[in-house]
């Protein structure tokens, strides 16, 4: 007796505090969204939960400033899409040697691999910097796509991942039918590995998408600008303070990643155990 | 799901194939062919240049200009400016604010545009703007504004607390900076708190620089002026007896303070005696943000307003010092392939009457502008009152502007006139390339002095020690 | 047919060498010249540069700025990181305990890790708006009657500090969540029935038993944690000046860095050298944190499972 009622009081007070984080991570998605819709005098005003009518002027508000969003959002969607298929493409291609080959620098490869995903990436920015500011490749998309070749947390994610899929019985069987290696990746490895690759897609989109830091020190052409350093220019504009415009330019960012998380989220949410933990 | 994902990839694969062939005619673009127009880059930091740009476009339909605007929210336009010139990606034409034209100046990235010099004396331009823009005597950009400084007051406040709104008495009131924080006590103790002389400190931080006996940088070291000393009393003053609305510069509750819609935490109404702005304040700060907004009101259809019309209700004076704050010059890459066209375009901005004149007129509509180039959008165009360059021209136009919407908003005033009175009697010997970085150092330790979180000593280690951090190479003791 | 099998595995080589080529042309080569770069005094306005030894390390350590930078990025971090683990334990705990029985994991989960998807920029401009001297945060406070007067968040170094760990937070504690749930869910169950049997409660399950147990899986969580909280940048950056105002307290190590590229003259010597402070300095805390509290043989989890197993069951 004693023990049940124990127990729903702690349940209670649990549901209670997981109550608290959910408001805390919702209302402030939520007031930038409701923010979005008002204007700049109705926010100096105060908070409100509701949405009103401001969305349309707002909108001619923030695109006639300048701020070229549709532009930003096609820069940022042609790097995650082109980071996205080569680091989900390569990284499966590195995973699946290290478990079918047994080859000399195997075991050496693979402890390098964890050791990379220790190493901190950003550092070495001043020098790729300068080095592609030798190629003349400073404002070309090249510095922030092909780099995704060697993605270490990717490559990690998919030898976890590939243990539990690969069949070697298969792949025995079709060299035997005579297929070559690179057709037995791609014909039967890449579709039993479909699901983890999704996952290991949806990561390398949404970090690529969110990337601000390596963008920021490369780019200097506003034409070229992905939506991160657009939105970070909504910070300051030297002759207007247009609060609705600034929230719905943050609204338009995070809208096309919100139906993204919608959409996939099991797959996402699965994927970050799947990454972490062998099973 | 799965249909989803192969539909989203497809989608994407479709977007990335149109990205590449996009990607490819814009580089094709930019070595300009025989039947192709000629493309001028132009890069700036706000949307003035831009107005210009179509105009000139206007004048030269043959030509198309590709416009670019980086904003200078952390210097992100110098350093972006910076990167490109370095890896010789720059544009063709880069426009240059005061508080980091010197740095380009003194570098080599900018092509020698002396040989424009006699236009400049045909049209009388102000020495100061070239004096600014000239290194080891090179004359390397030129500018189409003057910025002298000014003081705009509340006329029916000053009513209220000083029984007058004449000129010339405020002008005695706040002439020199014992008197203006005399002046903002009086204001604070007659209004009970709810009026500030001032909307934030960082509004006459520009006055205590432009007044220094001294530059920053004197043989490699670090000068720090007795006015830097008295910036930091008055500050700390300021604060510390609630005679500044705490607003930052640029900020809503900034320019909240323009149509008296501001209101603290609490929800009480506060007023702003007056703002330090000088010649671009007045068209481009303080008339659009005068005008009350309709809201509307929580859970209704309602609409109330908020803030009042408070054109009308201003009076411009020269106020506790003289100073000048900000313009823009305009400057030619060096190795840039279309070295004429780029001095064409720095003739046209800055040395060229007519467009001066229409620029300082507002001919510039969003009507007329829209005509050239339809593709705008609603918001470019270019009201009367911005002070040029040109003494030539000022003389000519001073008049025109009587009855102007400007003259309306200062009650009468002809705001033209006192400014151009005050140009020609500015001097900017002390600027130098190295000041942005170094007073934007200054910044946070004054205001960490201000709120009493730092001693004097402290604030000055503090700023020493950040000067030291962005210029390595300077000698500071 | 074991013939076949070694003519193959040459195809290592070549599955592995796009890895191998892109890691030594777009990482490796850039980080060696990082450090080259850190010995000259190279600037961005004029073309010539010399070497110049150990003179930007020297000025490093001449002001306070790097020491600060360092302690602030320690600061914040571990601000952030106690919460961050200690919540996400918490919910851990609780979302797989089976006397609970707590509902809707599937969904709690979901949303604690939303705000992880969200673009840092979109973040750091949003909570700057949110605690503007007149922005909703104190409209609501001073209303509400919790605080008297509005404050100026990004004026204190307390506040600004706060609001950056708790930010840091906000976006982490749902990803470790999951993390650490996926741990205890592998967990096999037949631990915690002997234990029950031995009449332990739940405390000493959860020291005993889930803590051990989940040593490999924590040793992930804070590693990764560290060498991203190393290198922190967009939200400070973005939230104040980009120059880690107030008081210089959010100024991170990788600010500093920007501060030295993007200053006056651009200074890219200066720039690289604080790269590799920022380089040494994460690579030295992972190891030690890797040193300290991995075993041996933390290659194999299994092994180290039945390792701890074994300790579990001599111990009692």
């Amino acid at each position: 007796m004693n023990y049940t009622i124990k127990t729903k009081l702690m349940r209670v007070f649990i549901y209670i505090i997981l109550a608290i984080l959910f408001l805390l991570c919702v209302v402030p998605i939520w007031i930038l969204l409701v923010n979005a819709t008002r204007s700049t005098p109705e926010i100096q005003q105060g908070l409100s939960l509701v949405p009103s009518n401001n969305l349309f002027v707002n909108w001619k508000n923030l695109t006639n400033r300048g701020f070229n969003i549709w532009r930003g959002f096609y820069n940022s969607a042609f790097i995650s899409v082109a980071v996205t298929v080569l680091t989900v493409y390569f990284s499966m291609m590195f995973a699946y040697a290290i478990h079918v080959y047994d080859f000399a620098s195997k075991k050496f490869l693979y402890g390098f691999i964890i050791l990379l995903v220790m190493v901190p990436t950003q550092v070495a920015i001043i020098g790729f910097y300068k080095y592609m500011s030798l190629l003349n490749l400073l404002n070309s998309y090249i510095p922030l796509i092909v780099p995704a070749i060697a993605a270490p947390s990717s490559i990690f994610f998919a030898i976890q991942y590939l243990e539990s899929t690969i069949v070697k019985e298969l792949i025995e069987a079709a060299r035997i039918d005579g297929c070559s290696e690179l057709t037995i990746f791609h014909k039967i490895m890449l579709p039993i590995a479909k699901p983890g690759a999704v996952t290991m897609g949806i990561f390398a989109f949404v970090g690529s998408w969110n990337n601000f830091f390596t963008p920021f020190v490369l780019i200097s052409k506003m034409q070229k600008y992905t939506l991160p350093m657009l939105v970070q220019t909504l910070r300051g504009d030297v002759y207007r303070t247009e609060y609705g415009s600034i929230y719905l330019g943050l609204a338009v960012s995070i809208v096309p990643i919100l139906i993204v998380y919608i959409l996939f989220s099991r797959y996402i949410v699965n994927g970050i155990a799947m990454g972490s933990v062998k099973e | 799901m799965k249909k989803l994902i192969s539909l989203l990839m497809a989608a994407f694969m479709l977007m990335s194939l149109f990205a590449g062939c996009s990607n490819k005619s814009a580089e094709t673009n930019n070595n300009t062919q025989s039947n192709e127009p000629k493309v001028l880059r132009i890069w700036s930091f706000t949307d003035e240049v831009k107005t210009m740009a179509v105009a000139f476009q206007g004048k030269h339909p043959d030509i198309k200009v590709e416009y670019t605007m980086i904003p200078m929210t952390n210097g992100e336009y110098q350093t972006k400016i910076k990167s490109a010139l370095q890896a010789g990606e720059g544009p063709d034409v880069i426009a240059l604010e005061a508080s980091f034209v010197r740095e380009f100046i003194e570098s080599d990235y900018l092509e020698d545009l002396s040989d424009l010099l006699p236009l400049a004396q045909q049209l009388k331009t102000y020495q100061f703007t070239i004096d600014m823009a000239t290194h080891d005597g090179i004359v390397k950009a030129f500018s189409y504004q003057a910025t002298p400084g000014a003081y705009f007051y509340r006329r029916s406040l000053a009513k209220k607390y000083f029984g007058t709104d004449d000129p010339e008495k405020i002008q005695e009131i706040v002439g020199d900076m014992k008197k203006f924080e005399q002046a903002a006590k009086v204001i604070k103790e007659k209004s009970k708190g709810n009026t500030y002389m001032v909307a934030s400190i960082g509004d006459f931080t520009n006055l205590f620089f432009a007044n220094r006996q001294q530059p920053w940088v004197v043989d490699g070291k670090l000068v720090i002026d007795p006015k830097v000393d008295e910036l930091f009393e008055v500050a700390k003053s300021f604060r510390q007896n609630g005679y500044e609305a705490q607003a930052n510069q640029w900020q809503e509750g900034w320019f909240a303070g323009m149509n008296d819609s501001l209101v603290d935490a609490k929800g009480n109404p506060k007023q702003v005696f007056s703002y330090i702005l000088p010649t671009w304040g007045l068209p481009y700060v303080l008339m659009p943000n005068s005008a009350p907004k309709e809201v509307k009101v929580e859970g209704s259809d309602k609409t109330k307003t908020v803030g009042k019309n408070t054109a009308g209700d201003w009076a411009c004076i020269n106020g506790p010092m003289p100073y000048q704050w900000g313009g823009t010059w305009v400057a030619a890459v060096k190795g840039t392939k279309n070295l004429d066209l780029a001095k064409e375009f720095v003739k046209f901005v800055a040395l060229d009457e007519e467009n001066l004149k229409n620029w300082a007129l507002g001919t510039y509509t969003n009507e007329y502008l829209k005509k050239i180039d339809p593709t705008i959008g609603d918001k470019l165009s270019q009201g009367p009152g911005d002070f040029v360059s040109s003494q030539k021209v000022v003389e000519e136009i001073a008049s025109q502007f009587d009855n102007a919407e400007t003259s309306k908003f200062l009650a009468g005033q002809n705001s033209y006139k006192s400014f151009a009175e005050a140009a020609p009697n500015i001097s900017l010997k002390l600027l130098q390339g190295t000041d942005d970085a170094i007073q934007r150092a200054l910044n946070d330790p004054l205001n960490n002095y201000a709120a009493g979180k730092a001693t004097k000593e402290q604030a000055l280690k503090q700023f020493k020690e950040a000067v030291k951090n962005a210029l390595p190479e300077l000698i500071v003791e | 047919m074991a013939n076949t099998k070694i003519n193959k595995n040459y195809y290592g080589y070549i599955f592995t060498a796009p890895f191998i080529i892109g890691f030594l042309l777009f990482s490796l080569y850039p980080l060696v010249y990082t450090f080259y770069l850190s010995f000259t005094n190279m600037t961005m306005m004029s073309k010539a540069y010399k070497l110049i030894g150990f003179e930007n390390f020297k000025k490093l350590f001449d002001d306070r700025f790097f020491i600060q930078s360092l302690l602030n990025t320690w600061k914040i971090w571990l601000l952030n990181f106690i919460p961050q683990i200690g919540i996400a334990m918490l919910l851990a705990v609780w979302f797989t305990s089976t006397r609970l029985k707590i509902k809707f994991v599937g969904f709690w989960r979901t949303i604690f890790y939303l705000p992880n998807i969200l673009m840092p920029a979109t973040i750091a401009v949003l909570f700057f708006n949110f605690f503007s001297f007149y922005g909703p945060v104190n409209q609501a406070a001073v209303r509400l009657g919790i605080i008297n007067d509005a404050i100026e968040y990004f004026r204190h170094s307390g506040w600004t500090v706060s609001i950056v760990a708790f930010i840091q937070w906000w976006m982490w504690f749902g990803s470790t969540l999951i993390i650490l749930m996926a741990g205890m869910t592998s967990i096999s169950p037949s631990f915690y029935e002997s234990a029950m049997v031995d009449g332990a409660n739940s405390w000493q399950m959860f020291r005993k038993i889930t803590l051990p147990l989940l040593r490999p899986v924590l040793v992930y969580v804070l590693v990764t944690s560290l060498v991203g909280g190393m290198q922190m940048f967009d939200i400070p950056y973005m939230l104040t000046d980009g120059r880690g105002s107030p008081n210089g307290s959010i100024m991170t190590m990788n600010i500093l860095m920007y501060m030295k590229f993007s200053s006056s003259k651009g200074h890219i010597g200066a720039a690289a050298s604080v790269g590799v402070m920022i380089f040494i300095v994460t690579c030295l805390s992972a190891l030690l944190i890797v040193k300290l509290l991995s075993e041996k043989d933390s290659k194999n989890n299994a092994k180290a499972v039945k390792g701890e197993v074994k300790g579990y069951e001599l111990h009692n």
